[in-house]
């Protein structure tokens, strides 16, 4: 494959991807049907911010917004099975269990653990310590204003742990898991190894859950904004919507089985970071995972970093005409 | 006919496991449980089509990567490993497939393995035992901080003078904020309370919900995909 030159570097040698918004298909069908799927997504992030601005503080609460999150993932499982973007991505049974399995251990034993050694406990033990009438200028900013700034900080993190983790071999063991996926879909964001969704729940942003209504409104940039990485859904998403926040075609670029290809849109919900630093690339990608596309099973996933650092330990360490460890494809 | 396991079709269904070796009466006890995650079933043929005609008809199903098969007669045995996600036998991970000729005309009996039936099944027993788990966790951690100071009251914390809202947010109307020691007003959040085992109740109704659409909906799939090969061109 010849591939495609974007900036400096060539994508798409390894596998097909399609560059540049002009060349991405559209959503087909009657008006009604194209209208809907091009104004899903902001008219949701609109509705979902004016909600948390105006309930009343008996509803402002973080119970709610559980509810509103499993009521609005199951509206998009629901797109994704009247619009899908690709026929190969479809949600089988086996594929749903897969998901709501890593799901499910998110909702339990990870939130255990994370309550016991995750940011949380330090965020805590930090605020224990501090004078917060020093961030009364902070919670004196208008309510949107602070929302963004805690989701725009939060996601700054994510991003360079995102970064660190295509860059730096062992933060690449627990990521590469979930670059296993072979198709997109609303509950994918939660498969990978637990131990690198234990570090990418690692964020500043718990810090500012000391003002519930600022918070929750910036819960509902990442639900409305970030949840669209992982979907199969055809959206003709504008053209200032793909400019500022992260979409399914970014993210499944990000998933193509061309590694330089893979090398791109860092971010969760805000893209913007990412042509802040150079590292976003506007296309799409069907062909999805790694080692050609092999479907790892849940067990490999739960032990595949542990086995595959043992490797390298032992390909380092192990023999004394050793040669460096090469650094993994990712 | 239906897919599910029949008693003749149990009775064939032991006959055609793959790697049955084992002693009889081990099998005859599995057989009560091992409905979970065995599929068996079977299609009738038309009255002139060989073993091989039918077998070259279902064979694209086996032509997928990380399916390996053999045929030997009457006989087709398969097994699958990695198998891809839109492989549209990707629940099974192996099985038998026999033509045998019966009165009535000749009728393909299969018997599938699925792993992932088995693990949905289990699934929720994992999450009661989290649940559980979880219980445990709470009361080893005993009565909260808060209900364990010796006042029988949370340490004050240094009196946070309340922030007025900001104008913008007063003409735009938003509600203002509690006071900062209310229910919900402060902590708002999940920091602060203590693992809850309903979560994990949840998600053991929902994969036991799952396992039963599953078995159900797997079963008549196959069925269905066997049946359109066998008629199709």
């Amino acid at each position: 494959m010849d591939g495609i030159r974007v900036g400096k570097r060539v994508v798409g040698t390894q596998s097909p991807v399609t560059i540049g918004w002009e060349n991405i298909p559209r959503v087909e069908g009657g008006p009604v049907k194209r209208l809907f799927f091009t104004w899903f997504q902001p008219v949701m992030l609109f509705a979902l911010v004016a909600f948390w601005y105006y309930a009343p503080n008996s509803i402002a609460k973080a119970s709610t917004a559980i509810g509103i999150g499993i009521g609005f993932k199951v509206l998009l499982l629901g797109l994704e099975w009247v619009n899908p973007r690709y026929e190969s991505w479809r949600l089988t049974w086996k594929e749903l269990v897969t998901d709501l399995f890593y799901v499910g251990l998110g909702y339990t034993l990870l939130r255990i653990v994370d309550s016991y050694i995750g940011s949380e406990i330090a965020v805590k033990a930090i605020q224990h310590h501090f004078n917060w009438d020093k961030f009364a200028w902070f919670t004196g900013l208008p309510l949107l204003v602070q929302a963004f700034l805690i989701a725009f900080i939060f996601d700054f993190g994510q991003y360079w742990m995102h970064r660190g983790m295509h860059n730096w071999y062992p933060l690449w063991l627990p990521h590469s898991v979930h670059h296993y996926i072979t198709q997109l879909n609303i509950n994918k964001g939660a498969v990978g190894n637990p131990v690198e969704l234990f570090l990418i729940g690692l964020g500043i942003g718990g810090f500012f859950d000391f003002v519930p209504r600022a918070f929750l409104i910036s819960g509902a940039f990442g639900m409305a904004i970030g949840t669209y990485q992982h979907i199969n859904v055809r959206f003709n998403s504008p053209r200032w919507w793909r400019f500022l926040f992260n979409t399914t075609e970014h993210h499944s670029l990000h998933h193509s089985q061309d590694y330089e290809s893979s090398r791109s849109n860092y971010s969760g919900s805000f893209i913007f970071i990412d042509r802040m630093f150079g590292t976003c690339i506007d296309g799409e990608a069907e062909l999805l995972g790694m080692e050609g596309g092999r479907r790892m099973s849940i067990r490999e996933q739960m032990t595949y970093p542990f086995t595959e650092g043992w490797k390298a330990i032992k390909d380092r360490f192990g023999r004394a005409t050793a040669a460096p460890v090469a650094v993994a494809a990712e | 006919m239906t897919g599910q396991a029949s008693p003749a079709a149990g009775r064939s269904g032991a006959r055609l496991a793959p790697g049955t070796d084992r002693p009889q009466g081990h099998a005859v006890n599995l057989r009560f449980i091992d409905w979970i995650w065995h599929v068996r079933g079977s299609l009738p043929l038309a009255p002139a089509q060989s073993s091989e005609d039918a077998f070259d008809r279902l064979d694209p199903l086996f032509r997928q990567p990380g399916t390996s098969h053999e045929r030997s007669g009457d006989r087709l045995t398969f097994r699958k490993k990695n198998q891809a996600a839109q492989d549209k036998m990707s629940i099974f991970d192996g099985g038998v497939l026999q033509v045998e000729r019966a009165a009535a005309g000749p009728v393909l009996r299969y018997h599938l393995t699925s792993r992932a039936l088995l693990f949905c099944f289990l699934a929720p027993l994992l999450f009661l035992g989290i649940a559980q788990f979880t219980i445990v966790l709470v009361k080893l951690q005993g009565p909260s901080t808060e209900a364990a100071s010796p006042s029988g009251k949370a340490q004050k914390k240094p009196a946070v003078a309340p922030v007025p809202m900001n104008p913008i947010d007063q003409a735009l109307g938003a509600p203002a904020p509690e006071k900062p020691g209310k229910d919900g007003a402060e902590g708002g959040g999940r920091r602060g309370k203590k693992p809850s085992p309903t979560p994990a109740y949840v998600f053991a109704a929902i994969f036991a919900t799952l396992y039963l659409v599953g078995r159900i909906l797997e079963d008549r799939l196959i069925r269905i995909r066997f049946r359109k090969r066998l008629l199709g061109g």
